[in-house]
This record gives C-alpha cells, structure tokens and sequence, in this order.
C-alpha cells in the first residue's frame, strides 16, 4: 500500500474553492437580507452583486489551473453532468449568476413577486454553490480523507460562515435599525455555524484517528502543522467564537465582532488549502511513485 | 466487441523497462520530461521488501487498470474520457478541459497532464508525425489505434519475459481469460470497487 500525498491542487483551487463558496453564501445572504429582514433593495442589489463579483473571482482560479487555461470554454461542455462535480458546479454557479441578476433587475423595478421567485432560486444556487465545493473533493475515491460525507458538511458550514463574516464587516458600517437587526441575526447565525463547525471537525479527526492508513497520514499532516492547530482552531474557529459570543452579550461590540469576521475569513481559507493539501492518495500498487 | 484486458505476471518481468520505451515511442508521451518517474503511461517500478539479509527485490509493472466503473469517467465533466465499445478507457483530447479531476479521482496513478511544453517537445522530436496537438490529460490506451491494425498493444508486444499478457478476457480460450478465470491473477485494490480489468500474478 502506498500513501501518497496529493499534489495535484494546491493554492489556485483552494483559492477556487474558498472565494465560490464565499461568493455563493453572500449571494445567498444578502438576498435572504432583502427578502426576509426589511432591508432595503439596494442591499439586496448590492451584496448579491458583491456575490457574483466573489464568485467570478473565484472561478479565474479555477480558470488558470487547467492545463491550458485558454480552453476553458470547454467547462460549458456538460455533457458530464449525471456525473460529475465540476459540470454540475457549472451549473449551480450559472444559476447563481442567471437568478442572481435577474433578481438584482427586478430588484431595481421594485417587481415584488418576480423578485421574490428570483431571489429565492438564487439563494437555493448560492447555497448549491457553498455545498458544491465539499462534493467537489468528495468524489474523489482515490482519496480517503476527501471521500466522507463530513467534508461536504463542513465545508458547507464553513462556507455559509465566511459568508456571515462578510455581512458582518458590511453591516456593522451601517446606522439603520434594519441593519442593526440583521447583523445580531448574522453573528448569532455564526455563532451556530462556528459550533457546528467545531463538532464536524471534531468527528472529522476521530474518525480519523480510527482509521484507514491513508486517513490516518491526512489527519497526522493536519494535526502536526500549526497553520491548521493554531491558524485554522484556535485563531480561525475557537477565537472568533469567543469573541463573538462575548459581543453578542455586549451589544454594542461590534469592533470585537469586525475582528471576529476577519479571523473567520482567514481561517474559512485556510481550511480550504489545509484540506487539499492533506489529500493522501492510497495507491494499491504497493510502490510508491 | 471485446473486453480487452491484460495480466502481468510479476515474476516474469526482468526490469529492462523496453516496454516503458516502446510505450512513449510509440504514443510518444513525454520520455523528454525531467520528472523522470511521472509522465508515463506505464512504469515499472523496483520493489526491494524486507530487511538485510532477507531482501527480495522485484520489478512491478503498471498502466491504467481500464476500471470497468472507472471513477476517471465519472468525474469527467465534459465526458471526454469515456469507455469505448472493447471496454478501453479512453480520452477524447478535443473534448479534455484539462481540469486534472480525473488524475485526483483514479486510484491507480495512472493519469498524468501533457502540457504545452510537452507539445512543443513533440513536435521537435517527431516534426510532422507528432501526435499530439493540444495540452490534455494523458494515459494507457491499451493502444487501441495498434489494436485496430489487429497488432497487440506495444508495451506487450515488446515485453521479453512475456511478463505482459494482453487479450480478451470474454473468450474463454484466450490466456489472459485463463489466468483470471482460473484466479492465478488477480486485480489490484478490488475493494474500491472499480472493477480494473488489469491483473496481476504476484
Ligand atoms: S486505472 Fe485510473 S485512469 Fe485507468 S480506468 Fe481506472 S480510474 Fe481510470
Ligand atoms: S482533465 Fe480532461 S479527462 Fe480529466 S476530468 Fe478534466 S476534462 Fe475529463
């Protein structure tokens, strides 16, 4: 048997992976801002675009880490979609893209009904894109660590939490009422997802610890790399919850709720390049190559 | 229709590596590349087990395992690599975006990238017979283009030990269906589930 770290995908999908599930929850929550918590249609228009905008950044990532980066029109060609992840991305991303906009315009003619249908299919593909990018690795049998529903789990719940981070940092610079309002529903709604996140990962690495070799060798990589113990734990999802939890309480901290968010971003990252970097492949040969 | 397979026999193979040679003339993939063990379609790999002074030392030889569930395909976005109707898992290069999903998704390491240099490097070593004209991702393919002019797949037809048996494991009269119906060989990593149709007598 032999373990053998993956070295396919390395910060450009990771980046990839990071700014498509950001861009989608802030598609997503933005809308969901719009539509359910008062705030007015220039939000909505605003933060979903902002979505768009992350996600497309996103995807020139994606773009430059194909052999040939001047063939990507070809990701148009989905004729793999019974199948597989990145032609099914492709069309949640263009969902997002597709409803996002139209939601966005009918936003702008104060269309109620109309917006309303297209601002809820464009949160369901926003939220399609933040689960997507966990499937994305899922698939990928040959890699143990990666092959778990946990991952799609996590990395959704990750994903909708960076996402909350940056509604935070854009709405603690607002005076409304409406804003103050959303953004406590923003930090207690990351404050669950932070916990979440806490027990997925927790599972994650028992699960680990009880094996499969390769498993085994991806959870010792993470555990014995600071960027991951103290970068992504402690200063990515322990400290934020602390600080969150404590402005929560204090209800008018929310500088301790901006640095909150930026830790969160940061660490949402480094989870996604941790995690693909952590890939081990578990080759039958017995040879390693 | 056939369902081509091979059965290597691991105790015939020398480790002279003419197959390795034969392959990359042949498919001219990238014999130029400096990352010595990686751009391949086959490898044979040296072993040495155990301790001083019960080494055993052998050769083990390696190519895509043509998965009859090959997760290659599954993930393909754009079906570029597909199955064809002898069961060879193939790769249509026009249809190849170059994502490397499927070199993550195969068990077998058996995929690698041929990129634009790569290209460059083709065309100066075999000018106008150079047969590959954009960046893909490349394998085995059992030869099929041979297979078509009823020769066997290059790597097999040079092999000197014959440790490389190639045939049609639906007729029962053919070698490679012997061995694998008797279960003298045997697939690699038959858990996963892939179904390889690449045996290996060990
Ligand atoms: S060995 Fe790898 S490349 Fe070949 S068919 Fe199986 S999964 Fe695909
Ligand atoms: S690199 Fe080519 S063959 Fe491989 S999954 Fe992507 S499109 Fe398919």
């Amino acid at each position: 048997m032999d373990l053998v770290q993956q070295q396919i995908w390395g910060w450009n999908i990771a980046t990839y992976l990071f700014f498509g599930g950001l861009g989608g929850a802030t598609l997503a929550l933005g809308i969901l801002a719009e539509l359910r918590f008062n705030l007015n249609k220039w939000f909505g228009i605003l933060v979903s675009l902002l979505g768009l905008a992350i996600l497309s950044f996103g995807l020139i990532w994606l773009v430059i880490d194909l052999i040939n980066p001047l063939r990507f029109l070809l990701a148009f060609w989905i004729a793999g979609l019974g199948h597989s992840w990145i032609a099914r991305g492709m069309v949640v991303i263009m969902g997002s893209y597709i409803f996002g906009i139209l939601y966005a315009i009918a936003a702008y003619y104060g269309s109620t009904t109309f917006k309303k249908w297209m601002g809820y299919i464009a949160m369901f593909c926003g939220f399609g894109v933040t689960t997507y990018t966990g499937l994305l690795l899922n698939a990928n049998v040959a890699i143990p660590f990666w092959h778990t529903p946990a991952l799609p789990l996590l990395f959704t719940v990750s994903a909708l939490s960076t996402g909350c981070a940056l509604l935070m940092l854009i709405l603690a610079a607002m005076k409304s009422h409406e804003a103050e309002h959303y953004f406590h529903f923003v930090e207690g709604f990351d404050i669950l997802l932070i916990s979440l996140e806490l027990l997925i990962i927790f599972a994650y690495l028992d699960f680990a610890r009880l094996g499969n070799a390769a498993v085994m060798k991806s959870a010792h990589l993470l555990l014995n790399n600071p960027l991951f113990t103290i970068g992504f734990l402690v200063l990515g999802l322990i400290t934020p919850l602390i600080l969150e939890a404590f402005a929560s309480v204090k209800h008018s901290a929310k500088g301790l709720a901006g640095v909150a968010s930026v830790l969160v971003l940061i660490g949402g990252f480094l989870l996604r390049y941790l995690i693909t970097w952590a890939g081990v492949f578990q080759y039958p040969h017995g040879i390693a190559s | 229709m056939a369902r081509y397979g091979m059965v290597m026999n691991v105790h015939a193979c020398l480790g002279c590596r003419a197959c390795m040679a034969a392959c990359s003339q042949w498919n001219q993939t990238p014999f130029w590349a400096e990352d010595f063990k990686g751009k391949w379609r086959t490898r044979v790999t040296e072993i040495e087990e155990g301790k001083f002074p019960e080494v055993k030392r052998y050769f083990f030889p390696t190519i895509c395992m043509h998965c009859e569930n090959p997760p290659c395909a599954s993930v393909c976005p754009t079906e570029a690599t597909y199955i064809n109707k002898d069961g060879i898992v193939l790769i249509d290069y026009d249809l190849c975006l170059g994502c490397g999903y499927c070199i993550e998704a195969c068990p077998y390491d058996a995929r690698y990238e041929y990129e634009l240099e790569d290209l460059k490097k083709d065309e100066f070593y075999f000018g106008e017979d150079a047969r590959h004209h954009q960046a893909h991702v490349d394998k085995c393919t059992f030869c099929v283009d041979r297979l078509e002019e009823g020769l066997e797949p290059s790597c097999a037809a040079t092999c000197v030990g014959h440790a490389r048996i190639f045939g049609d494991l639906d007729d029962p009269n053919s070698e490679v269906a012997k061995l694998v119906n008797t279960g003298k060989a045997k697939p690699l990593g038959p858990y996963m589930g892939t179904k390889p149709k690449v045996y290996y007598i060990k």
